[in-house]
């Protein structure tokens, strides 16, 4: 037995309110299911509502000649059996409203025709933070494929330049968009230093004597060749270059297709119809350009004889070809490199291969290199961990050119792939700065077109 | 596999002829129907060798016939109704729509409605008013009918016997330019499903999808497209409601570009809703939007105008340049 | 408009019970004769008992309960005497205001219930048995009459009337108004029964009102006369009378059911309730005109003819007591009617599986899942 409630119903199809008209029942009075309550007019009619519940009149919740919105508590009536519970009629969906315990402020949720107007409460989570793209590409042109194509690569389409004939972002623009972000981070060049060098001091550590070589194991089953000239120096050169720069290596493949391209219409074209055009050009114009963005590379570690050191940082290339001679290995290098052009350079390279596989290197072209690069790609070479060159801080090794897989526009397609590799001596460069420099060189040969600074 | 060539309404004779031997339930009511043959002859024949209990010439009263179908059907029969042209569907439309679409709901399942309602449609015939309408999207837009149209013999011969098969009520449009298009039968084997949608012509620029008669007009355009180095693939929808997208989006899909044409007017049509899901489910493979070729928004006009009104190959080829220009 | 004092009129019972056949009502005595004393108490109870359930009914829309309710109240005697003269095998189209109808041949009043309440559209299945062949109700005005004589036809086409045995022999009656008799398809469902010589019977009731429309806006001249200009027996009986009631129906479902063709009858009653829980008759019709039928009460005429034949007031007691407790269980049950799922909306679309139904039933249930709240 418990005080039920009722709640004014729609009595007429859409209706939302209605006026009480004349209470039939006072409070204290006792009914009984079925008997008239009150009066009330709606918009249609007169209507009489009968009691959904027996037991006592408790209070009337609206005097006469009020208007009352449908699903609003008029009425309590104590002492009411369960089972005439008018609060098991129909909520908004058709479903039984589940009871609570202050049904009033339950009104609307009650009743079978509740009405057609009232608050609005919306089930629906709130989204998470939508995805920022929503909005920026409004205002862009571009097709269904295009913007997918530019989310998918990451591209936002307002940065991208429309090349479409309706100023629309073209597909093309999409993908030369991602490239170039991928690629390059930064792809400014700075300007030319005005000094040619300049000198970092370094603070003194304790030298490590080198350790005395192994002597070499008696003869026999073996052939000793005598170790004298150029094979000596190279040997010395290379353990002092060795035992005195912490070498690091890294590398990086790249898809050297473009630098293919270009060095097939170099060679097609009139200009270099005279001089031998091949990919260690591009990769020599590369190594200078990545030189200047990172000078440490191009620097050189000097110990003082007073115990102290310092890094000389050249602002010229002095651009060293490692090459393998009748006499042994020489790097000859090619003065002043960052001051020729393409087809000076071209022709210097041509001519350095020359005189140096005649054997008529001097020792003037072999010193004073700043930086080398060591060609291991005609051995059919990805990448190797090559030795600075005394004097040097980074030494590049040029891999070979083969076309490989390489995933292009989301599908996988033969390219021309290389590796771009070096050594480095971490006194003089930490791994950034060499990481830097070997992703530079990279995008050179990813993107000749960049050299067009 | 053997075929023999005859017209779309022999078919569809052929067809009717199966579908009342294997089932002796199924009835065919309309007026002219018994005698005469039905005015496009498609019951020619039927009223002799079934007798008049099971082909009925009925009173002059389209709301009347298909309400009493309803109450065949509810008796265990499956009336095959014709109303007579498109026009004259009218009257009919409150049983169609209210009752007849809605029965199988009312009454949660416990009854069916296998009542299929045989149109003739569409215009190319030079005929007077309200003998000419492309009425299709009024029902396909009514939830609980199933729309079909199919565009050739072939085609109407398995999807007249596939209609009276299902249990639900089946709308058939019958292109009645068509009705004496020749084309090979086979009637040992369906090609298709009842609500199935069909590549006809294989392409790769433009995806042309149509219904009913346009079909035929959708193929000439992709002729004259080859000519002109363009080339379309054509798909024929045959099913209205449901309408089978796969096909459809396969092919958009692979050409991104999709011109849809129709007799019937174009606002609020069934090309519309299929451009509509087809943008919304092959949005990113879209190089163009979604181009509709229609009738215009007016009352059919009289015949002199049909030409000019009614979508041709010029107004497709149209329409494909302009989504060849995006 | 049919004139109360047509002398086409079949009546035994005078509005106040006495026993005073008209003219027309010679030739349905024997009829009348054969019903034994336990059926006119039957019609009484079957009288009392809707009436009183159709007072539950509408208090029960009142209280919020059902969205609508349309009264029976005052045609009990033309919808009961009827549906006792329909034989089990026949099978009986209604509107939407034969709740008698439906009940006496063993639909649960809460079925009717559950139309009224939101939760179904049809709410019974007329192919179960324990329905007695009774259809679901038909909101278009009419719409029922071409079902019926459609059906009617079947039952020609399959021999299952017309061969002389009324105990197989099926019939059709149909239920229809006055307003609904000025509809297109009720003229239509009359032109193909009486082609095809259906076993039905066309019952009018001219309740007087279609909502404010008074009958005589349907009709220049009396309903029942419309029959004949189709070619079939039309007959005119005093709906307030469950007994011609009674009998005209089961002389005119006897003779179609046997062969004869369709029939039609024109009852007279009153609707003395609202056109449904929405309407206000006092806007349209004055309270003399609702007493004036009120001295013609159907059940208050059976009544008085019973006392006249020795009825105890016990059982009147006894059926008051009876419909009490009938209206009552249906409040009851009515307050226990359960809610809808939303897949209900998509289950019966279609009786074979159809992909946009099957899709949208899907994402629902997903979007369902995703409010607060939500199941996944």
């Amino acid at each position: 037995m418990s005080t039920q409630t009722f709640h004014l119903p729609d009595v007429g199809e859409g209706l939302t309110e209605a006026e009480i008209v004349q209470w039939r029942v006072a409070p204290g009075d006792r009914v009984e299911v079925n008997d008239v309550l009150v009066e009330i007019e709606t918009a249609k009619s007169l209507v009489e509502l009968p009691s959904p519940f027996s037991g006592t009149v408790g209070e009337l919740l609206a005097p006469e000649g009020q208007t009352v919105t449908v699903g609003a508590a008029i009425i309590t009536i104590a002492g009411a059996d369960a089972e005439a519970d008018a609060s098991s009629g129909l909520s908004a969906h058709g479903e039984p409203a589940a009871p609570t315990p202050s049904e009033d402020e339950a009104a609307g949720a009650v009743l079978v025709g509740y009405g057609t107007g009232g608050a609005v409460t919306s089930r629906r989570k709130r989204p998470a933070a939508r995805a920022a793209a929503v909005t920026a590409s409004v205002g862009v042109v571009a097709k269904p494929p295009v913007r997918k194509l530019a989310r998918d690569l990451g591209v936002d389409l307002a940065q991208v330049a429309p090349s479409g004939p309706a100023g629309e972002v073209t597909r093309d623009d999409v993908v030369a968009h991602a490239q170039q972000a991928s690629v390059f981070r930064n792809i400014a060049t700075p300007a030319a230093p005005a000094v040619r060098e300049h000198t970092i001091p370094v603070a003194p550590v304790a030298s490590v004597a080198p350790a005395a070589p192994a002597s070499a194991p008696a003869g026999g089953r073996e052939e000793t060749i005598p170790v004298k000239g150029v094979r000596k120096a190279t040997a010395s050169g290379m353990v002092r270059s060795a035992y005195t720069a912490p070498h690091v290596s890294v590398w990086t493949d790249v898809d050297a297709t473009r630098t293919m391209e270009l060095v097939k219409r170099l060679k097609a074209s009139p200009d270099f119809a005279d001089v031998k055009v091949s990919p260690l050009l591009i990769m020599a114009r590369a190594v200078i350009w990545a030189a200047r963005r990172t000078p440490m590379v191009n620097a050189a570690w000097i110990d003082n004889e007073d115990g102290s050191a310092e890094i000389h940082v050249r602002n010229y290339v002095n651009l060293g070809i490692a090459a393998a001679t009748p006499r042994g290995l020489l790097v000859p290098n090619i003065k002043d490199a960052q001051d020729l052009s393409m087809r000076e350079l071209a022709r210097a390279l041509e001519k350095l291969t020359l005189t140096a596989r005649e054997g008529r290197s001097t020792p003037a072209d072999q010193q004073g290199g700043t930086i080398t690069i060591t060609n291991i790609g005609v051995f059919g070479m990805d990448a190797g961990t090559p030795i600075i060159n005394p004097g040097e801080s980074g030494i590049v090794a040029m891999g070979t050119i083969r076309q490989k897989p390489w995933v292009v526009d989301g599908e996988v397609r033969p390219r021309f792939v290389t590796t771009v590799s070096g050594s480095f001596d971490h006194r003089v460069i930490d791994g950034d700065g060499m990481s830097r420099f070997i992703a530079d060189v990279a995008s050179i040969l990813e993107e000749p077109a960049l050299l067009l600074d | 596999m053997t075929t023999t060539a005859m017209p779309f309404a022999k078919a569809l004779n052929a067809g009717l002829r199966a579908a009342m031997t294997a089932d002796d339930h199924v009835l065919l009511m309309g007026e002219d129907i018994g005698k005469l043959g039905g005015v496009f002859r498609v019951t020619e024949g039927l009223q002799a060798e079934f007798g008049d209990r099971r082909v009925l010439d009925t009173p002059l009263a389209e709301s009347g016939i298909v309400g009493t179908a309803i109450g065949l059907a509810m008796a265990g029969f499956r009336p095959v109704v014709e109303i007579q042209f498109d026009g004259f569907v009218f009257p009919a439309f409150d049983q169609i729509t209210s009752q007849l679409a809605k029965l199988t709901n009312r009454h949660e399942g416990a009854l069916r409605m296998p009542v299929v309602i045989r149109i003739p449609y569409g215009g190319h015939i030079g005929a007077v008013e309200h003998h000419q309408e492309s009425p299709e999207a009024y029902f396909a837009h009514t939830p609980g009918l199933r729309v079909v149209s199919p565009s050739t013999p072939n085609d109407a011969y398995w999807m007249i016997q596939d209609a009276i098969a299902s249990p639900d009520p089946v709308i058939f449009l019958e292109p009645k330019a068509k009705y004496w298009l020749k084309g090979e039968v086979d009637e040992a084997e369906r090609a298709l499903p009842l609500h199935a949608s069909r590549i006809v012509r294989r392409g790769t620029d433009v995806t042309l999808v149509g219904h009913g008669a346009m079909v035929t007009t959708l193929l000439q355009a992709a002729a004259l497209a080859e000519s002109e180095g363009t080339s379309c693939e054509v798909v024929d929808v045959r099913s209205l409601s449901p309408i089978d997208y796969g096909p459809i989006l396969d092919s958009v899909r692979r050409t991104g570009r999709m011109v849809y044409a129709q007799e019937a007017p174009g606002n609020v049509s069934v090309g519309s809703e299929v451009a509509a899901t087809v943008m919304e489910r092959a949005f990113f493979a879209l190089e163009s939007p979604v181009i509709r070729v229609s009738g215009f928004d007016v009352p059919f006009p009289p015949a002199k105008l049909e030409g000019i009104y009614l979508p041709d190959a010029d107004r497709i080829l149209e329409a494909v340049d302009r989504a060849l220009a995006y | 408009m049919t004139p109360p004092d047509d002398p086409a009129l079949v009546r035994v019972l005078a509005a106040d019970g006495t026993f005073a056949p008209t003219p027309e009502a010679e030739r349905y005595l024997p009829l009348i004769d054969a019903l034994a004393d336990a059926d006119l108490e039957t019609f009484y109870r079957d009288m009392v008992v809707v009436r009183a359930f159709d007072r539950q009914a509408t208090n029960l829309q009142r209280q919020g309960q059902l969205a609508l309710w349309p009264p029976s109240f005052g045609q009990e005697a033309a919808q009961v005497g009827s549906v006792r003269a329909a034989r089990a095998q026949d099978h009986l189209f209604p509107s939407y205001r034969e709740h008698v109808v439906a009940t006496t041949r063993g639909v649960d009043p809460i079925d009717i219930i559950r139309v009224m309440r939101g939760l179904t559209h049809g709410g019974w299945d007329p192919t179960d048995p324990r329905n007695g062949n009774t259809r679901i109700y038909t909101l278009v005005l009419g719409s029922q009459t071409l079902h019926a004589t459609g059906f009617g036809m079947g039952l020609v086409f399959d021999g299952r009337c017309g061969t002389g045995d009324p105990t197989r022999d099926e019939a059709v009656i149909v239920y229809y108004g006055d307003g609904a008799s000025s509809q297109g398809d009720v003229h239509e469902a009359m032109v193909f029964a009486n082609t095809y010589r259906t076993p039905e019977v066309f019952f009018l009731q001219n309740n007087q009102w279609a909502i404010s429309v008074p009958v005589a806006t349907q009709s220049r001249g009396p309903l029942y006369r419309r029959g004949a200009g189709y070619g079939m027996p039309s007959t005119l009986v005093d709906g307030n009378d469950v007994l011609a009631s009674y009998a005209v129906s089961k002389l005119a479902l006897d003779e179609a059911r046997a062969g004869d063709g369709p029939h039609a009858i024109e009852a007279l009653t009153y609707r003395m309730g609202a056109h449904t829980t929405s309407d206000d008759p006092t806007k349209y019709r004055t309270s003399d005109e609702e007493e004036s039928w009120a001295r013609r009460d159907p059940i208050a005429r059976m009544r008085a003819h019973l006392r006249s034949r020795g009825a105890a007031a016990s059982f009147f007691d006894e059926v008051d007591a009876e419909a009490a407790a009938y209206a009552d269980d249906v409040r009851v049950r009515t307050n226990e009617l359960g809610g809808l799922e939303a897949s209900d909306m998509f289950a019966y679309a279609y009786s074979d599986a159809h992909p946009l139904v099957q899709e949208q039933e899907r994402w629902l249930a997903e979007y369902e899942a995703a409010l607060e709240g939500g199941v996944a």
